[in-house]
């Protein structure tokens, strides 16, 4: 261990001299919370939103590697995205400042997460569906998506989802791409990776000849890779809510008044311009209509 | 239900063949560790050291995603085959060679002084007794390699435990799942263990 | 066993060195090509691995490895010395299944199943609590191996002087049998350390699963996943080496 440490720091008076890499996307998140709301309303005695004032910080369950969404950067610990954003957002509107941690969750893991109260609030592209409606309470939906198909740029013959039939076809474990893909179509060769980019290194390699994943995912994917190319539209409704602990209609209300006040406000299309916004040209789409 | 079929017929034909690699490979490493060329024992070393004190699945995630870049493309399947018998071959090799140096030291030594030459006291005294040493050994490196095979469902090829969690997440009957998987798996071991003794008692 | 080397065996040494010699050179330089042609060996691509801010990343990951492990060991080690000490067909039973069953099947069950049975641990004992009941088998397998190659004629001679049972065992048998074991426990520690890797599934920030975050991020997938290959091997190599060192101190105060 000894050698070891001193292993690295030469390589820390190396890497000094070597000069280091910029930050992608610092600052950008100053100017929103300048506008952000914060809660002065009444709180209940030990409500969530009291727990969380109490401790001081929001734990929040997201990524660390979706880009666009909630993106880490290793070296400088930013993390960024409209998801990361919107926690910070969620932070500073209950306690005044954007004190949020970030436990990395996957889709395998975030309902655990959130049922043991590890974590507040799961924003991790989380679809609402009624299955999962059953063991989470959900606010929103904050973002309107649905699953698209990628492929590698000249592929040919895939139009539709239901070109998809016979093929091997990539999909995030435990994703509702999963479904998505038996449903249209039944005899496509399901493979699946761990995380969005396994997926897309292994579509890359031949792997699998095309790529069922959120849309929101693959335009963020395929800013940063030109090899990649979208087919068609969404061939799925998929409404991403905010995680809450099963039962919590405080919360949930608490959480929902607050994302109609991004909505009014215009800070919510904002958010959307410093992110996926980057990417996708046109204004900024209207936030989908919270339920009540 | 034919995912189950796949599954388990995916982790059984992983476990013969990565196996079967593992022998060989396992074998060779071991031959080059005895053998009186330093060269070829240091390398033989290295080769033990180097791949048993790095985990599996950072092997697994090093051949799936990384060799690739390199331009070595091969099937999901035979990519995980080869990480999990070259991982394996390096305990092979470790079991083989303490069981040629068990016997080595004291029989071989007394074969050598009875006139018999290098290779007829390895012939007639030194691998028909290791060969029977080895086979416990070897038959607790196949069970866990059975095991290991399980790491291969994280790199996407479909296997017994990857088939068990996607059958889960679509009827929601995790206790009957798993323990059926549990159970196939302990059949599996219960097989090679089986194997083993018969074979034990067929050796002179 | 070998002769004592004569001219004609030494010559033949030398020939197969040089043969040998050449051919793993040439399997070297056959990776290195590809991986060249491939564009892997730029500088550029390695060079990150040469910052701070990279290294402490990584070295974090370690760290939570490393805390990881240990809690694993206490956990297990306390696990398999119970089973060992009360050897009766359950625990025999607990140990054949545990041998048998991967530990990922373990990790998912405490994912996906236990939780819709109300219990749900936080991330990092989904990883140490699997970990330490499989490891639980081997290490009562190792303490009754270590227990059993003590000479019972200790454990005589230690009760016909008239000491307690608990006591024969406590500082008769037990000292004697950490030596016999100490080669197996390093193994064992060796592949509880990179049974932690897991972590890479359930997502608890260890060395690999921040590998993989770091490789998503720069798009350096061999050269992050080599270099984190390379931490383990150190780490391991490190782990060995301080327990062979330890071995040779003991042997010298027990003699």
């Amino acid at each position: 261990m000894g050698r070891l440490f001193v292993a690295a720091l030469l390589l820390f008076v190396a890497g000094c001299s070597g000069g280091s890499e910029a930050v992608p996307g610092g600052g950008k998140i100053d100017a929103l919370l300048a506008k952000a709301p914060v809660y002065a309303g009444q709180v209940t005695p030990g409500s969530a939103v009291d727990r969380i004032r109490k401790r001081g910080e929001l734990l929040i369950g997201g990524s660390q590697d979706a880009p666009l969404l909630s993106q880490l950067d290793p070296i400088s610990g930013e993390l960024t995205g409209f998801d990361a954003y919107l926690g910070k957002l969620l932070a500073h509107h209950i306690l005044g400042k954007p004190s949020a941690e970030l436990l990395s969750a996957t889709s395998e893991t975030r309902e655990p997460l959130l049922a043991n109260g590890t974590v507040d609030v799961i924003i991790q592209t989380y679809t609402i569906t009624p299955a999962r409606k059953e063991r989470v309470s959900f606010a929103g939906p904050y973002y309107q998506s649905g699953q698209s198909i990628a492929v590698r740029k000249g592929t040919s013959g895939i139009s539709a989802p239901a070109d998809l039939a016979g093929r091997t076809v990539i999909v995030g474990a435990n994703t509702p791409g999963v479904k998505a893909v038996q449903d249209a179509a039944p005899t496509a060769k399901i493979v699946e990776f761990g995380s969005d980019p396994e997926c897309l290194t292994a579509l890359k390699q031949g792997r699998g000849e095309a790529y069922v994943q959120d849309q929101a995912i693959l335009v963020a994917d395929a800013s940063k890779d030109s090899e990649l190319q979208l087919v068609g539209e969404p061939f799925t409704e998929d409404p991403y809510g905010i995680g809450i602990r099963h039962g919590d209609a405080e919360f949930t209300a608490f959480v929902n008044d607050w994302l109609r006040e991004l909505g009014k406000s215009g800070l919510w299309q904002e958010v959307w311009k410093q992110t996926i916004g980057t990417v996708v040209t046109g204004d900024a789409p209207a936030p989908p209509a919270i339920a009540s | 239900m034919s995912l189950v079929l796949e599954g388990f017929l995916n982790t059984v034909a992983l476990t013969l063949l990565s196996f079967g690699g593992a022998l060989l490979a396992g074998l060779l490493v071991a031959v080059m560790r005895i053998v009186p060329v330093p060269l070829l024992r240091a390398a033989g070393a290295v080769y033990v050291e180097v791949w048993r004190n790095v985990p599996l699945l950072a092997w697994l995630v090093l051949f799936v995603f990384g060799l690739p870049e390199a331009g070595v493309k091969m099937p999901l399947f035979w990519t995980a085959f080869t990480a999990i018998a070259l991982y394996e071959a390096a305990f092979v090799a470790e079991a083989l060679r303490s069981g040629v140096n068990a016997v080595a030291s004291g029989q071989g030594e007394a074969a050598r002084a009875l006139g018999l030459s290098v290779r007829q006291s390895l012939r007639h005294v030194i691998l028909p007794q290791a060969l029977k040493n080895v086979v416990q050994p070897l038959a607790n490196i196949a069970i866990a390699l059975t095991m290991a095979t399980a790491l291969a469902g994280v790199v996407g090829v479909v296997d017994m435990t990857r088939a068990a969690q996607r059958i889960n997440l679509e009827f929601a009957q995790p206790l009957l799942v798993f323990t059926g998987v549990g159970l196939c798996y302990l059949v599996m071991a219960a097989g090679i263990g089986f194997g083993a003794r018969a074979l034990e008692r067929r050796l002179p | 066993m070998f002769d004592a080397p004569g001219p004609r065996f030494r010559r033949r040494v030398f020939w197969v060195s040089v043969v040998s010699g050449l051919v793993l050179l040439g399997l070297v330089a056959l990776g290195l090509r590809q991986f060249a042609a491939g564009g892997q060996l730029e500088p550029v691509r390695w060079r990150p691995y040469l910052t701070w801010p990279v290294w402490r990343y990584l070295l974090g990951g370690l760290w939570s490895t490393v805390v990881a492990a240990c809690a694993t060991g206490v956990l297990a080690m306390a696990g398999g010395l119970l089973l060992a000490l009360r050897p009766n067909r359950f625990t025999r039973a607990y140990a054949e299944v545990m041998r048998t069953v991967p530990v990922l099947l373990l990790v998912y069950v405490m994912l996906f199943v236990l939780p819709s049975f109300g219990v749900n641990l936080p991330l990092f004992w989904k990883l140490v609590v699997p970990l330490a009941l499989s490891h639980a088998a081997s290490y009562a397998v190792i303490f009754r191996a270590g227990v059993s190659a003590v000479d019972p004629g200790q454990r005589e001679a230690g009760l016909s002087l008239g000491m307690p049972d608990g006591v024969v065992t406590r500082f008769v048998v037990l000292p004697q049998a950490v030596r016999h074991m100490t080669p197996l426990l390093v193994t064992q520690a060796v592949s509880l350390l990179k049974d932690t890797s897991l972590g890479y599934v359930v997502s608890y920030a260890e060395l690999l699963f921040n590998g993989r975050v770091l490789a998503n991020y720069n798009g350096l997938l061999i050269q992050t996943f080599v270099v984190v290959a390379f931490v383990y091997l150190v780490v391991n190599l490190a782990l060995s080496r301080l327990a062979h060192r330890l071995e040779a101190a003991r042997a010298r105060t027990a003699r």
